[in-house]
């Protein structure tokens, strides 16, 4: 039966990467690769039906771990705009667009954006070992796009990059992108006043992913079970963290769907706290297939977490 | 303090098991010359769980165990085999293949389940500090069930080698694999099952004397990992890996004063111990004449130990450059930490930083990040010309140390000079 089973799953995964090595691009729409899902989504946003965009690392990879296949290649070379996350977040980025990229989308092409553009980085201690203009570009912390007011930055650097691709079409785009903003906007008041009751309420977090989303939201993070990606916590850090938050009342502890369950459980189990399992990236859960969805999820997963406290 | 080693002894009792089961397994792998077989079932036991994953079964539920031990019955079966095949190639070889394909095969398939991504990480290194006694409920029957079929089956187990016997090791021995991989690690569980084997089988040949320098030495050994990880705060698995490499070189250099001529080893020990000094100070001396600017790994270790030691070959001018440099250093970073830490409060506390502030405080620690690398700068560079200055004279000085700590038949030499 098993044999049975693993050769279905051995078709079905040859099936998904066929239909991932032809996609189905439109003759006319503007031809889009964005590393990650929250990036796509918000090109999609503002360039609507004009654009046809992908993302390379799926979503629930660590992006910052990422592996390019060659298939990706193939996807840059009918790509007429690409769009990253910068801050050292997709450094592999680099070397494919080197290897694969026309001139036009590699780094000060038309056709390159850098989506962390004007934005203030959080964190920033050590300089940036990206290549290009290093000096003036601190490495804060990359996950910038989970406070959604600088959806306002990021969404800017994708229209300049679609003006300057499609200039025709500038003024559609940039309606595209006042609807999105005032949609979000309304939204954010809506995520704010519901979040609103959480603000004395300290978090624990696997991976420091949240601080920009902390920032917005008055959430108060108040220390990590990861110190360093990779290396699993020593005695003395559990520790310290099992005492902050039997000291502060820490109820919660966050953890993204691709982090390791055990660790968050046991200190979850040692203090009688929570786990909710919140998603940095559009797609990681279900129910989060746009950037509005993401934080419409994750909004409902906080508060129903804190209600059942 | 208190509440770690609440939660350390649990996890040390874990240990304690693991090295219990895995000493006999692996005095059975030594005496086989199958070495990394428990590396292969580990893996396979892996790609089962990867499969089940695929399938939508969540991880640690009964079904991925289910398909983890399939997949390791198989995999022993493949194993028994082996033996047999294994003519004009050897057995090892065959068992490697094995674990390449079976690892190769979960990159495969994880491509396509990213949640199995940080399983495969964590059967790597596993996490036996969040292990306790939960987990003991459940291995201490499974391995005594395991111990009690080897006992009942001793006979067979040890004088045949017929495909059936083999079957059953390679099982009983999966169904061990399969649990406590998926507890400690694969890089732990190694160490487990052929280090305190090792040393056991280095000095008895008896199997019940075996067995007991290795579970003394290997219990011994894992608390020695845990007191370090939990006095340096060091990551618990990792520390008692590297425990077990020192138990062994430790063995290894012990073997000769308790099996050999004691006066005979101490004369070795003593003669090697300095020619290793000797050899060490030489290459150092090599090197600072050679390459004055480039890392000097014995002389910045020596430096960071003692920072003293830089004023030996310092000029004033240098030592208070230095100095300055490592003092404004410092600062910028801890300028840099309070500014994060206050925007860090200020995220809850008190009114939110607008914009324009936040903005600020980001391009003030884009501006401390660079010159606290412009000081780090300025420290290398007053050390790499400092060193320039001095590398004939100094690289001299060690030459000649390294001769003296060599031992070189001085006395001869020199009743030969003045003759």
């Amino acid at each position: 039966m098993w044999l049975y089973q693993l050769f279905a799953a051995l078709c079905l995964a040859g099936c998904v990467s066929l239909g991932q090595a032809a996609p189905a691009w439109a003759q006319d729409r503007i031809r889009v690769v964005a590393t990650t899902t929250d990036l796509r989504s918000l090109t999609e946003a503002v360039g609507g039906d004009l654009v046809d965009a992908v993302s390379l690392v799926p979503a629930n990879f660590d992006a910052e771990e990422y592996q390019p296949k060659p298939q990706d290649v193939l996807r840059l070379k009918d790509a007429r705009l690409v769009v990253r996350v910068g801050l050292d977040y997709d450094l592999w980025f680099d070397r494919l667009l080197e290897a694969a990229a026309s001139r036009e989308i590699r780094r000060g092409g038309p056709g390159y954006v850098d989506a962390s553009w004007g934005i203030a980085p959080l964190e920033v201690r050590g300089v940036t070992v990206g290549p290009g203009d290093g000096h003036a570009h601190g490495s804060g912390n990359p996950h910038y796009w989970l406070d959604p007011e600088n959806a306002e930055f990021i969404t800017a650097n994708i229209l300049w990059g679609l003006a300057r691709i499609d200039p025709a079409n500038t003024k559609t785009f940039e309606a595209n992108r006042q609807a999105f903003l005032a949609r979000l906007s309304a939204k954010l008041t809506e995520w704010k006043a519901r979040l609103a009751p959480l603000r004395s309420m300290p978090l624990i977090a696997y991976h420091n992913s949240w601080p920009y989303f902390a920032r917005r939201f008055r959430l108060d993070f108040a220390d990590f079970l990861e110190i360093k990606p990779g290396v699993p916590s020593t005695p003395s850090h559990l520790a310290g963290i099992i005492q902050r938050m039997r000291e502060r009342g820490v109820r919660l502890v966050v953890r993204e769907p691709r982090e390791p369950e055990r660790d968050v459980a046991f200190v979850a189990a040692k203090t009688g706290a929570s786990v909710v399992v919140l998603a940095a990236s559009v797609g990681a859960l279900p129910g989060t297939s746009d950037y509005m969805q993401l934080f419409d999820t994750n909004v409902a997963a906080l508060v129903d977490a804190a209600a059942s406290r | 303090m208190i509440e770690a080693l609440g939660f350390l002894w649990p996890s040390f009792l874990v240990a304690v098991c693991l090295v219990g089961i895995h000493t006999y397994f692996g005095i059975q792998v030594l005496a086989r010359n199958v070495i990394f077989v428990d590396l292969a079932l580990a893996q396979i036991a892996a790609l089962g769980a990867t499969v089940a994953f695929m399938l939508g079964h969540p991880a640690q539920s009964l079904a991925t165990y289910g398909y983890s031990l399939t997949f390791t019955f198989l995999a022993a079966v493949l194993l028994a085999f082996t033996r047999a095949w294994a003519t004009r190639i050897p057995q090892e070889a065959l068992i490697g293949v094995i674990y390449v394909v079976a690892a190769a095969a979960s990159i495969l398939l994880i491509d396509r389940a990213p949640q199995g991504a940080e399983h495969l990480k964590q059967i790597l290194t596993g996490n036996i500090l969040t292990s306790g006694l939960n987990e003991i409920a459940v291995i201490v029957p499974l391995y005594l069930a395991v111990a009690l079929v080897h006992f009942l089956l001793r006979q067979g187990l040890a004088q045949s080698s017929s495909l059936f016997w083999e079957f059953v090791f390679y099982a009983t021995f999966g169904i061990v694999v399969t649990s406590s991989v998926a507890l400690a690690g694969v890089l732990l569980v190694f160490s487990f099952l052929i280090i305190p084997a090792a040393i056991g089988v280095m000095f008895d040949s008896s199997l019940p004397r075996q067995l007991a320098i290795g579970w003394v030495a290997g219990i011994l050994t894992s608390a020695a990992g845990f007191a370090a990880s939990f006095a340096f705060d060091l990551p618990t698995g990792a520390a008692i890996v590297c425990a077990f490499g020192v138990a062994l070189a430790l063995a290894g250099l012990a073997y000769p004063f308790v099996r050999g001529d004691r006066v005979l080893a101490l004369k070795i020990t003593v003669s090697t111990v300095c020619w290793a000094v000797a050899a060490l100070i030489a290459g150092s001396a090599i090197q600072l004449a050679i390459a004055p600017r480039a890392d000097l790994p014995l002389i910045d270790m020596l430096e960071h130990a003692a920072p003293s030691l830089r004023n030996l070959y310092f000029t004033k001018t240098e030592a208070i450059a230095y100095q300055d440099a490592d003092e404004y250093a410092e600062r910028h970073r801890l300028a840099a930490e309070q500014l994060i830490e206050q925007e860090r409060r200020s995220r809850t506390q008190g009114e939110a930083l607008d914009e324009a502030a936040m903005q600020r405080i980001s391009s003030f620690l884009k501006s401390y990040a660079e010159m606290r690398k412009g000081e780090q700068f300025v420290m290398s560079e007053v050390r790499a010309r400092a060193r320039e200055r001095v590398r004939w004279s100094v690289s001299l000085g060690l030459l000649a140390a390294a001769l003296l700590l060599a031992p070189l038949p001085w006395r001869r030499l020199w009743t030969r000079l003045s003759r």
